[in-house]
């Protein structure tokens, strides 16, 4: 499939192109709707930003805002071509292509930012507080909970029938299907802050208050540790084929092979390009070999892991990289910073 | 990396005090009164506000303990994770309000701020005020290690509700805090009545303003053995600082002792050094930094100061003696 070559000097020297638009408030996330026609943001000032995923079509006008204060999470909408947002003013909201509204939870008080969704079966989990709420393609909304802290990740499992919420002290693993099974919790000290379910449902990594990764095998229970960190690992993503897990908060790309026996005693493969700055956001393509990060410093990367080559998408310009998404085909991407600049890039050429 | 404008920090002040001190009447105050800045204020208790307002965060104090092997090192999870949040805003705070439970160790929220990178990155603390219910106060200390550990970490205390007790008893109050933290600034109040700059962005703990925040910082602290009980010793010399053997030292006894001594603070003359090296400390956690260079001719002395329980001042005044050149 691929068009994406970085090992063709053709397509290296060539510019992608792409739109940026300045929105003038921190970008918390971005999403690409699962048509892959529409991109998304979520700002600092309520808004959702609905841009085109076309970078040549016309973009339209700015919708009002959706939240009261800021929008924290965003994701696509599992049961169509919109998005899903969750604010600090309490609220998860649906948003339709156009940018209309329809309010799904509201409690005033909590702050609603993380989502995740089940890639086929319409259902999608947030995090309220210490409670994880799920809500399934008939709209039926079920709570679980309490977690021993306010839930910090969210994830689901490849097929869809659990959830795992990363919280202080480990996470947990709900059965969310109709019939209630007690909960399953895999302990490691400390705080969780970001989580991770590998894309063949293995494994699931989080990253801590520590600096630390950890990593369950979900059949076994086991787990390992992966230390070394300057920085907390805010950003994991796993390779569409399940064999890397990318970790931000290095100055490269950093993977840790969990092919065959898994990464116990390897290194964790790294490459591309030094110097600008620490990885804030990784995310691994939804379908081939690529990974792009993006900086503290601003600069986007692409990487190829097949040929460990790299080339630069955006320079740094000194606004840490917030958010990344790829598009559903795997041909464009959408990134966002903490000045509130927003770019869609078509990485065809 | 590029150069970029490094991103101002926000300071915050903490607001501690025993369950019913005043704490909720000032921080209905604070966003009431018209001042012309704007505050974030995380508060425990949303309902306990009589002011609606959208940056009024509810906060589960989630006390955290780090996983690195330090028993006293607790954090404020949720603290990390809304200032975080706070920061996604467009709307940009003049300082964060952050008040705690009546019960709460003021140690776990002192600490986050020098711990976590990223709170360290966006945000100061600014100072600990402490609102003392004049009446109540004694008889608090009587209850548990709260109310005594709340005015131990203070930089600014509010002795509040000064109308409810007769001058002789306001007196003991006075004394009482005095003995175990002669280095916060006391207000007296009335129903929480103050000056808001007398509270907020203090700088007491900028470390570059140690010096100028304390006024009797000189004095000679201790005088008798205060057992069990909180209580502030200070030492002072003229001769240089040796830093390699002050570094193991004070390394050594945070370690130690890290878990009584509440609060530490020093401003050191490190023999060649032409600046002043200034630390900030709680429990084992500790900041340091280069402070304003000595001035020509000026006598340089070193001070140390130390809040905490159970302090041996022989033991103590020894360590730093032997620092000395």
């Amino acid at each position: 499939m691929s068009k994406i070559d970085l090992g063709n000097p053709e397509w290296r020297s060539r510019l992608p192109s792409s739109r940026a638009v300045a929105a003038d408030a921190p970008a918390a996330a971005c999403a690409f709707s699962r048509d892959g026609k529409t991109v998304a943001f979520a700002l600092g000032d309520g808004r959702v930003r609905l841009l085109p995923a076309d970078v040549t079509e016309v973009a339209g006008a700015a919708p009002e805002s959706a939240h009261k204060g800021a929008v924290l999470s965003l994701i696509a909408d599992p049961m169509g071509d919109g998005f899903l947002s969750g604010g600090d003013d309490g609220r998860l909201l649906r948003i339709a292509p156009d940018g209309g509204t329809t309010e799904i939870v509201n409690q005033k008080g909590k702050w609603i930012d993380k989502l995740a969704a089940h890639r086929s079966n319409g259902t999608f989990a947030a995090s309220v507080g210490k409670m994880a709420v799920v809500v399934d393609k008939a709209g039926e909304v079920r709570e679980f909970g309490p977690h021993p802290s306010t839930v910090a990740a969210i994830d689901f499992s490849k097929d869809g029938s659990r959830i795992a919420a990363a919280h202080y002290g480990g996470i947990t693993v709900w059965s969310i299907g109709q019939v209630t099974l007690p909960p399953r919790k895999l302990g490691w000290q400390g705080s969780h802050v970001a989580l991770k379910w590998s894309t063949d449902g293995k494994f699931i990594a989080t990253g801590t208050q520590e600096n630390d990764i950890h990593v369950w095998r979900v059949a076994q229970s086991s787990d390992m540790r992966m230390q070394g960190y300057p920085a907390k690992v805010k950003s994991l993503s796993w390779s569409a084929d399940a064999r890397w897990l990318y970790t931000s908060a290095q100055p490269v790309f950093t993977a840790w092979p969990f092919a065959g026996k898994g990464p116990e005693g390897k290194p964790p493969l790294q490459f591309g390009d030094e110097g600008a700055g620490l990885i804030t956001v990784v995310a691994a393509h939804p379908a081939a070999e690529f990974v792009v990060g993006g900086y503290d410093s601003g600069e986007l990367q692409l990487g190829d892991i097949k040929t460990r080559r790299s080339a630069v998408l955006k320079m740094a310009d000194g606004a840490a990289v917030s958010c990344l998404a790829w598009s559903p085909d795997g041909f464009a991407l959408a990134a966002g910073n903490d000045n509130g600049d927003l770019l869609v890039i078509d990485l065809r050429r | 990396m590029a150069p970029s404008a490094a991103p101002a920090q926000v300071p915050v002040t903490v607001l501690t005090g025993y369950l019913g001190a005043g704490k909720t009447t000032l921080l209905n105050r604070i966003l009431s009164e018209q001042h012309g800045k704007k505050y974030a204020v995380i508060v425990n208790e949303f309902g306990e506000l009589g002011v609606d307002n959208d940056l009024v965060v509810n906060a589960d104090e989630e006390v955290f303990e780090m996983n690195n092997g330090c028993i006293c090192c607790t954090v404020r999870g949720d603290l990390i994770r809304i200032i975080e949040g706070l920061m996604k805003r467009k709307d940009k705070f003049d300082g964060i309000l952050v008040e705690t439970t009546g019960l709460a160790d003021p140690g776990p929220v002192a600490q986050t701020f020098f711990t976590d990178d990223d709170v360290k990155a966006r945000t100061r603390l600014d100072a600990i005020v402490t609102v003392v219910d004049a009446k109540h106060f004694l008889g608090q200390l009587e209850q548990g290690d709260e109310a005594e550990e709340q005015v131990a970490f203070a930089d600014v205390i509010l002795l509040n509700k000064t109308d409810l007790v007769s001058e002789d008893d306001l007196a003991k109050v006075e004394a009482k805090i005095t003995s175990i933290n002669r280095y916060a600034r006391i207000h007296r109040t009335q129903k929480s009545k103050i000056e808001l700059d007398a509270i907020l962005d203090k700088g007491a703990f900028d470390l570059k303003r140690i010096l100028e925040f304390e006024p009797d910082f000189l004095h000679h602290g201790h005088d008798h053995d205060h057992g069990d009980e909180v209580a502030s010793l200070s030492f002072s010399s003229d001769r240089p600082v040796d830093p390699d053997k002050f570094q193991k030292w004070m390394g050594a006894l945070l370690q130690l002792r890290g878990q009584d001594i509440l609060r530490s603070k020093g401003i050191l003359a490190i023999d060649g050094a032409p600046r002043r090296y200034v630390f900030q400390g709680v429990h084992m956690m500790m900041d340091a930094d280069w402070g304003t260079p000595w001035k020509e001719g000026e006598k340089r002395s070193s001070k140390l100061v130390f809040i905490g329980r159970s302090l041996d001042a022989e033991n103590l005044k020894r360590g730093f003696e032997d620092c000395l050149k």
